[in-house]
């Protein structure tokens, strides 16, 4: 079953919890970052591992793979060869330009652990959530106070 | 033998000691040593942790974690610093004893304990102001339920970075129904501000005259409106409905040199308590202990030098003050610390998340679980007290003192500082979760775009920050968040936080951090 993770913005504190669980799981490389929407919002971001990932297609050396089963989109670090393809071809910004250790930075969805994204799982506010396709249908992200007054946050 | 197994882990639970919300979580270790943190489902935060929790794997296995007790930043044996400390504390009417952040209730009452036995009387708190203000009010522990039955929210601060645990269930609160209000008062626009449906921007380090206002307070001569930057009848009308509602509840979350008067501060939020009924809900970095007198004392007999040796149990005195270094510099400091810090004599102690105790939360009393190894070369306090005089018993811990305040001496004075005419530059701190000590990111210091636009500063540029105890240079961050006038700085490092400047409160026996005077330039 493919999940997803889910921002509902309603909720998102802009604490930075996912990035600090990410940063400290993965040893000082946050894959999810926070993106300031020209002073409206403020929001983490991380890769959507896309149904066609743009960044499998442009990496020359198929270091990017794509599970269907999982829909997880993974790079390889051995054969990533640091070329920074995927980074500037990801339409979401969310591959850093910078490499770490000569190889790109790549969200992994926490492969290695069963319950899920630890950004999810540290998320203060319940903002970030993992949802499979059908349970997404089901919820009404951010429908209840962001759609009402996009500019909500910023009228303080 | 056994083998090496990267793939076997274990998950040990720890209680976060880095704020009162007192989360659970797991502290996850291999062969190799700490791996990680593990985020507990039925814990008391469902899991939820925030970018200090998830420091804590950082913290505990930090590549500067102090390992054996030094004097002038090299390391010596243990023998020798307990009995260079026996030595000092033999004239017990010339030795201080205070404490901050890192301490169990055991071990405070050890400490109290320890100093009777042995003659010692001058003991104070080093867990500064303004926090140390709001202590009186955990005296009342907070519930979830208290939430649900709110009819009211008033927030003072950056409550979801100060606890981001928080955040949650106050947004539900207000997404269940269209009645909930949540009013918001601070001198910057935080992430916690966003969320306001009412938000006050007060004029720097006003809030306490803000907090008399709207208790009814007859501040008389004073033009509140003028001082605080908040008009009369929005004062008038959140006053009336504050004191209508019986069931509000006010969080209070302040910053390191944010406001003023902390003294007054708090004095406010208990004049609102009293006329309105609302519960005030702190939530700090830790809870702190009371000394046999304040701080100001302390640090009045060191400069006289009626004391000759200082010895601090906790984790950030004397090296996150380094502007109280020149009152200090007749004294021998002695402190226990976890990290190296600098030249002064420090001893190495467990963390909070290594021992086992009882802490004060916003929730009440929880218990500390132990269970995660301390290094080596670590002494708990219990042990570094017994190497100095074998048999102590438990004290009895000193009661708050009684102060009686002049708040309308003391209301006049902040409406002075708020209206002087000199266009200065002001700095205060914030509290971000994820700057916490500086591991996870560091100090960006935000500007307004018309002092960036006069001091030609762009965004990323490098500003240096002069304040009369030191100077800093730090990444600038552009932003309509603070007025003009205003620098906000997360006050994580010993650097930054030595920028503050303090005041000796009388009335408290208290040192006061207030927003302070700087000059900025681009740095070329």
């Amino acid at each position: 079953m493919q999940k997803r993770i889910v921002l509902d913005l309603d909720l998102c504190c802009g604490c930075r919890s996912c990035e600090a669980a990410c940063k400290v799981a993965f040893k000082g490389e946050a894959r999810i970052r926070h993106g300031d929407i020209g002073g409206t919002a403020y929001l983490p971001l991380a890769c959507k591992h896309c149904k066609q990932p743009l960044c499998l297609a442009s990496c020359p050396v198929e270091a990017i793979t794509k599970d269907e089963n999982t829909g997880l989109v993974t790079r390889s670090a051995m054969v990533c060869i640091g070329c920074k393809s995927c980074a500037f071809a990801c339409p979401f910004g969310v591959i850093d330009a910078p490499l770490v250790r000569h190889i790109s930075q790549k969200c992994s969805l926490c492969a290695d652990r069963e319950e899920g994204p630890r950004c999810v799982a540290a998320c203060s506010s319940g903002a970030l959530q993992w949802l499979s396709d059908e349970e997404i249908e089901q919820h009404e992200i951010g429908m209840r106070m962001v759609s009402k007054d996009l500019f909500f946050r910023r009228k303080a | 033998m056994k083998n090496i197994d990267p793939n076997t882990i274990t998950v040990k639970r720890a209680l976060c000691p880095f704020c009162s919300y007192g989360c659970e979580f797991g502290v996850v270790f291999n062969d190799f040593g700490i791996k990680g943190v593990e985020y507990i489902k039925d814990g008391n935060s469902n899991g939820r942790l925030c970018p200090r929790g998830s420091a804590a794997a950082m913290y505990l296995d930090h590549p500067r974690r102090l390992a054996a007790p030094t004097t002038g930043g090299k390391s010596i044996a243990w023998n020798k610093m307990a009995k260079e400390l026996s030595k000092a504390v033999g004239n017990p009417k010339k030795v201080a004893i205070t404490f901050d952040r890192n301490i169990t209730d055991e071990e405070y009452a050890a400490i109290i304990g320890w100093c009777k036995s042995i003659g010692i009387e001058n003991t104070a708190s080093t867990y500064f102001e303004p926090e140390n203000s709001l202590r009186s009010f955990l005296d009342q522990s907070f519930a979830e339920d208290d939430l649900e039955k709110a009819k009211m929210i008033v927030v003072l601060g950056d409550l979801f970075n100060q606890a981001p645990m928080s955040s949650r269930g106050i947004i539900e609160w207000k997404m269940k129904d269209k009645k909930n209000q949540i009013v918001v008062i601070d001198s910057v626009r935080t992430h916690t501000a966003g969320f306001a449906n009412l938000f006050l921007r007060t004029n720097v380090g006003t809030e306490p005259l803000l907090l008399l206002a709207l208790a009814g307070t007859n501040t008389e001569g004073i033009d509140v409106a003028k001082a605080t930057g908040i008009d009369t009848s929005i004062i008038k009308g959140l006053s009336g409905a504050m004191q209508k509602n019986e069931k509000g509840i006010v969080f209070v979350s302040l910053p390191f040199g944010r406001t003023y008067d902390p003294g007054l501060f708090a004095e406010g939020l208990r004049r609102i308590r009293d006329v309105s009924g609302a519960k005030i809900v702190p939530f700090v970095e830790f809870a702190g202990y009371h000394g046999s007198q304040g701080f100001a004392s302390i640090l009045d007999m060191a400069k006289k030098k009626k004391i000759k040796h200082l010895i601090n149990f906790g984790e950030l005195f004397p090296f996150y003050y380094p502007q109280l270094a020149a009152d200090l510099k007749d004294i021998n400091v002695y402190a226990t610390a976890t990290l190296k810090h600098g030249l002064y004599a420090m001893l190495p102690v467990p963390l909070n998340l290594e021992k086992q105790g009882t802490v004060t939360t916003t929730f009440g009393k929880r218990k500390l679980p132990g269970g995660i190894e301390s290094p080596s070369g670590s002494r708990t306090i219990e042990e570094i007290l017994s190497m100095l005089s074998g048999d102590f018993g438990k004290g009895k811990t000193p009661a708050a003192a009684d102060h009686k305040l002049d708040v309308s001496g003391r209301a006049r004075r902040v409406a002075e500082m708020s209206s002087s005419k000199k266009k200065t530059l002001k700095l205060v701190g914030e509290k971000l979760a994820y700057s916490f000590l500086g591991f996870l990111e560091g100090e960006t210091l935000k500007i307004n775009p018309v002092d960036a636009e006069e001091f030609g500063i762009r965004a990323q540029d490098t500003v240096t920050v002069k304040s009369k105890h030191g100077v800093v240079d730090l990444p600038a961050k552009i932003t309509e968040d603070v007025s003009p006038g205003v620098l906000a700085v997360p006050a994580e490092t010993p650097g930054v936080r030595g920028l503050f400047d303090y005041e000796l409160d009388s009335e408290l026996d208290a040192v006061n951090f207030i927003p302070t005077e700087v000059k900025i330039c681009r740095k070329e």
